[in-house]
């Protein structure tokens, strides 16, 4: 490794001395770990940018290495962490910042972001995606592919149905109301088209929860990364809707999985569905029906988590590796660059002015779809992140199966998720 | 165990495999309690012929008559018949008792009578002692009576045999193959017997039907066999060493010599048995002359082996006093009525004339 | 033939096999058991013994009693499914039908992909209203079945992949042991009048035996050895209700980086796995063989 390294700067330091020894610039070879969460050509893309800015920076190389789902790109980037060859920087959930620090392999970013200019810079995300990346004051990571869920839903079953199709359900009563209206059975009385999908298994589920709590005004966990608010009146409620949903016979019984969700929409399987804006590009291109995007119904109100993945820079890293991330984060994160991405797989855009350029006008003129996101955000919240987020989340997932499945009701679930969730967090209080 | 054997006769019998004839016009028959025997060499088709009786495959055409009864549509099990393997087929996973009492569990015979019948054969066997043993724990010849048991246990009045005696060694078989004769006199079963050992066949059978590539050379009791070969394979086939067959153009005879049926002399062939063979042989009728190429001591006899100025193979069996040696050329004969004819053509038996 | 190696050779001849086991068999197992006995140590928690106290949470798991539930129905399951449908196509395929080659490589296909691409194929099978199960069941006007998304179907659905996966590969041993089965048994039996099902009863499934067994214990390792398809489709849910004990393994030892109670529960493995090992042996060493 060290050797490829010295052999690929040679002729560059050789160039240095030919010319004079004026160049300043000092070379680094990056790694970046990139993961894929979509159904979009993203690895593509990602490589297309990559080659760009490489172009752009001759004095350096990025090596682009797309290392699975997000949780597999995490437990590679530790694993390769600890083994003490890290990559210098990784596209990584946004919520593991807790794990991350907690292992000590990342750099706060504002730490090496000193100058006026790179703090205007940071200043010019939006808020809400910064709110998770920042910890014990410091800033950690730059969002770059960030999704919020929104409800899909097909305007042809609404016609069918005798609804309004530029209204989709704002609140969880209509929701219920109108995807009554939304099922159709055939003559044996089977459903072949449910009034809504609502993944609720797994991690997806544990995060389209997040949303439904926020509507009721409460909040899953704080930034502290040390508390759980797993037992309130708001996740009761909404634990509560999501068996509602079935009893009424809107959505199809038992626990509901976030990866045949979007087949079902599109096989016409469901009038309805929330899922991440991520599936934008994939559902624009398979869709055979007029298809809209609305804010997800709420309880009390608007609201949403926010997810995705944010740019972390790894602390085992020279001063030139360092230098030459923050100014590869910089470029992905371009108006330009951002566009490209946000067009290609329907991730929300993270800095107003991406939305400014040109392709993103035309864009979001074709597809308006898109900028329902946007307008959502400021009713979106971070997701669920604590230490030890992968043992503390389980207890939410199980908790949520266990009432969706009918295993329990959802007061005992949460009491017994709450529990969990305490105990593992008391020793970081 | 019924004492009263049963009748059978086959008629016309054929079996083909796709395009390809294994058997043509097999006829022969049996009363009931004798035996007969299937011979040939392997190939032949005489197992071929055993699994047509009783009923493992199909016949292609022609009957198949038990007691009178055609029985050649018949699924094996309603034949009444039992056989005994060529490895003898025991359950290896049983016990002696379980496999003797198979048949009778198949065909839900009461407990009790099932009992008193496998204690009869085990008696009749002399397995007493074994009944709790698996095949596996007991000798080659112990697992043979078990076979034999199996067999016998149901009374059926018909039982065939597949070489039975092939995997035990020399002083076995001669045991076994009495045991064997002594149960069909004894208990007056018929029994069909497949073997390619022609001593064994002359040594056991009421009958015996002597087969060569499919079809049927001969049929006939040992006797008749032995002494009037139908034609040269019979006669090459019967008997230890096998009969010596020379060309007419090869041997001096008789100026008088007829053939019967109106054969030319020059279209013969002798059939001669070795202990027919003379020398010296001024006196003999028939004469040849040969070259001694090898010697066995055979206790009563020297087996002499010889060629002709031919080259024709021709063995003797010697008991005189003087034996030639290796190299020397001798005159051997032998006389008229020890003289089988053949036709050359097709090798059918003839008589001579005087 | 009797000369003797050089001592030194037969040092290096030594030390290669031993080195690998103790690398990646002993030391790792020894490993598992030290670290259980220590606290899951992090840069913000320094690492501690705490003795048996991982032991203790191991009794006091409630889902690791779901897990092992779950693991002894799986392989209750499996085994018994995996030794009959095996047999079955062996029989098929044994048969004097026509296509039996096609027959036989169709049934041994599962067997060459890999379980990742299997839990693909049933992931699409088992998806409700889209998936293949669904159109059969809504032809016959039966209502869609959740599959992977209900408590009571999920393992049960799981059980059904492992066993489509392996039955290919136990079909060419039990085709192996039924072409070794000797006609003449059958035959015997057959004259006795046993019909074909007596004749298999009777004759040839107690013939097979041996590789019954071994098909068994095979079935019984790989119900605690493959979990790539829990993975896959159902990540253990919903509630737990797929879990296997290795999936159990893998999620708190790397999802939830616990490697302390990770290690803890590799112990129990361990044992549980050295337990049916004994078992393994005692079965096998018992007579199952016929000359």
């Amino acid at each position: 490794m060290m050797r490829l390294k010295c052999a690929s700067a040679m002729p560059l330091v050789l160039g240095a001395l030919i010319s004079g020894g004026a160049a300043s610039v000092q070379a680094a070879d990056l790694e970046f770990y990139f993961p894929v969460g979509v159904n979009a050509p993203a690895v593509a893309t990602i490589e297309e940018l990559t080659n760009k800015w490489a172009a752009q920076n001759p004095q350096h190389t990025v090596k682009a290495v797309y290392a699975g789902n997000y949780e597999e790109t995490t437990t590679k980037a530790l694993t390769a962490a600890q083994a003490g060859d890290p990559p210098q920087v990784a596209v990584l959930l946004s919520i593991d910042l807790f794990t991350l620090v907690e292992e000590d392999v990342i750099l706060p970013i504002s730490d090496i972001a000193t100058t006026a200019e790179d703090q205007a810079w940071m200043d010019g995300f939006y808020p809400a995606f910064m709110s998770d990346s920042r910890f014990e004051g410091k800033t950690y990571s730059i969002p770059f592919q960030r999704s919020t869920p929104v409800l899909y839903f097909n305007k042809d079953a609404f016609r069918a149905a005798g609804l309004d199709p530029e209204t989709p359900p704002k609140t969880w009563d209509e929701m219920i109301e109108m995807g009554k209206k939304l099922v159709v059975k055939d003559d044996n009385g089977n459903v072949t088209q449910w009034g809504t999908r609502i993944p609720t298994l797994g991690l997806g589920g544990a995060w389209l929860f997040g949303g439904l709590v926020v509507s009721k005004g409460d909040v899953l966990s704080t930034e502290t990364g040390t508390e759980a608010r797993f037992d309130t009146p708001a996740t009761t409620a909404a634990l509560e809707f999501l068996v509602q949903l079935s009893d009424e016979g809107v959505m199809q019984p038992g626990g509901i999985s976030w990866g045949d969700t979007p087949k079902a929409f599109l096989e016409g399987q469901t009038a309805s569905m929330w899922t991440s804006t991520g599936n934008l590009a994939f559902i624009n291109e398979n869709a055979e029906f007029d298809w809209g995007v609305g804010f997800l119904p709420g309880g009390d109100g608007p609201g949403a988590p926010l997810g995705g993945g944010n740019f972390y820079i790894f602390k085992e890293t020279t001063d030139e590796e360092r230098e030459a991330a923050l100014d590869f984060i910089k470029f992905m994160t371009a108006p330009e660059n951002a566009a490209r991405w946000s067009i290609a797989t329907g991730y929300v855009a993270p800095r107003p002015d991406t939305w400014e350029t040109p392709e993103m006008k035309a864009y979001s003129e074709k597809l308006p779809q898109a900028l329902v996101a946007l307008d959502q955000l400021p009713y979106a919240y971070r997701e669920f992140a604590t230490f030890q987020r992968a043992k503390v989340t389980q207890y939410l997932v199980d908790a949520i199966e266990s009432v969706v499945t009918g295993g329990s009701t959802a007061a005992e679930a949460l009491a017994k998720a709450q529990e969990g969730a305490d105990s593992v967090l008391s020793d970081y209080k | 165990m019924s004492n009263s054997g049963a009748s059978i006769e086959v008629k016309n019998l054929r079996k083909s495999w796709g395009a390809v004839e294994v058997l043509s016009d097999v006829n022969f028959g049996i009363e009931p309690g004798g035996f007969l025997t299937l011979l040939g060499p392997s190939g032949c088709g005489k197992s071929t012929l055993l699994r047509l009786i009783c009923g493992l495959d199909e016949v292609s055409g022609g009957q198949i008559l038990i007691n009178g009864a055609d029985v050649a549509g018949k699924p094996a099990a309603e034949r009444n018949l039992g056989m005994v393997f060529q490895n003898y087929a025991l359950f290896p996973h049983m016990t002696i008792e379980e496999n003797i009492s198979y048949g009778l569990r198949i065909r839900k015979v009461p407990k009790a009578e099932k009992k008193k019948s496998v204690d009869r054969v085990a008696e009749l066997m002399a397995l007493g002692n074994l009944l709790d043993r698996k095949p596996g724990q007991l000798s080659g010849g112990q697992q043979q009576r078990v076979a034999l048991a199996r067999v016998l246990v149901s009374g059926r009045p018909l039982v065939l045999m597949d070489e039975p005696l092939s995997n035990l060694d020399a002083k076995l078989r001669v045991e076994i193959r009495s045991e064997i004769r002594s149960l069909n006199k004894k208990l007056g079963i018929t029994i069909v017997y497949v073997t390619h050992d022609q001593s064994e066949a002359l040594s056991m059978s009421d009958r015996v039907v002597l087969m060569n590539a499919g079809v049927v050379a001969q049929v006939g009791t040992p006797k008749e066999l032995y002494e009037h070969p139908a034609n040269t394979f019979s006669a090459t086939f019967i008997g230890t060493p096998p009969t010596n067959i020379l060309d007419s153009l090869e041997v001096a005879f008789p100026a008088d010599l007829k053939i019967a049926g109106g054969l030319k002399l020059s279209e013969c062939l002798f059939g001669i048995r070795p202990e027919s063979l003379a020398f010296p042989a001024e006196d003999l009728d028939f004469k040849v002359r040969a070259r001694v190429q090898s010697i066995e001591y055979e206790g009563k006899v020297f087996l002499i082996h010889m060629r002709t100025d031919a080259g024709t193979a021709i063995v003797v069996s010697y008991s005189g006093g003087s034996v030639p040696d290796e190299g020397e050329e001798i005159t051997v004969g032998w006389n008229r009525d020890a003289t089988h004819v053949f036709s050359r053509s097709d090798g059918k038996a003839t008589t001579l004339v005087y | 033939m009797n000369k003797r190696l050089p001592l030194g050779l037969g040092f290096v001849l030594l030390v290669m096999p031993c080195s690998l086991l103790v690398a990646f068999t002993h030391y790792p197992a020894v490993r598992a058991l030290i670290n259980s006995l220590w606290n899951n140590a992090s840069s913000r928690r320094p690492s501690k013994f705490v003795g048996i106290e991982n032991y203790e949470a191991l009794i006091a798991d409630e889902k690791l009693m779901q897990v092992l539930t779950n693991s002894g129905l799986y392989a209750l399951g499996t085994i018994p499914l995996a030794i009959f449908l095996s047999i079955s196509m062996a029989l098929l395929v044994n048969s004097k039908l026509p296509a039996t080659g096609l027959m036989r490589l169709s049934f041994f296909m599962p067997t060459m992909l890999p379980l990742v691409a299997v839990a693909n194929i049933w992931l699409f099978f088992y998806a409700p209203g889209i998936g293949l199960a669904s159109q059969i069941m809504n032809f016959f006007g039966l209502p869609t079945i959740n599959f992977l998304g209900s408590t009571e179907t999920s393992l049960a659905s799981m059980m059904v992949v492992a066993v489509w996966k392996e039955a290919g590969l136990f079909m060419i041993f039990y085709l192996a042991a039924l072409q070794a089965v000797p006609e003449n048994l059958k035959d015997a039996a057959r004259l006795e009048g046993a019909g074909p099902v007596r004749v298999f009863i009777d004759v040839v499934f107690p013939l097979l035996r041996p590789t019954t067994i071994f098909v068994a214990v095979n079935a019984l390792i790989n119900a605690f050895r493959l979990v790539d398809h829990i993975i896959v489709m159902t990540k253990g849910g919903p509630d737990n209700s797929s879990a296997l004990l290795l999936y159990y393994i893998y999620e708190v030892t790397f999802r939830q980086r616990d490697f302390a109670y990770g290690a803890t529960l590799t112990v129990l493995m361990v044992a549980i796995l050295g337990v049916l090992a004994a078992f393994q042996f005692w079965v096998l060493d018992r007579k199952t063989h016929y000359q």
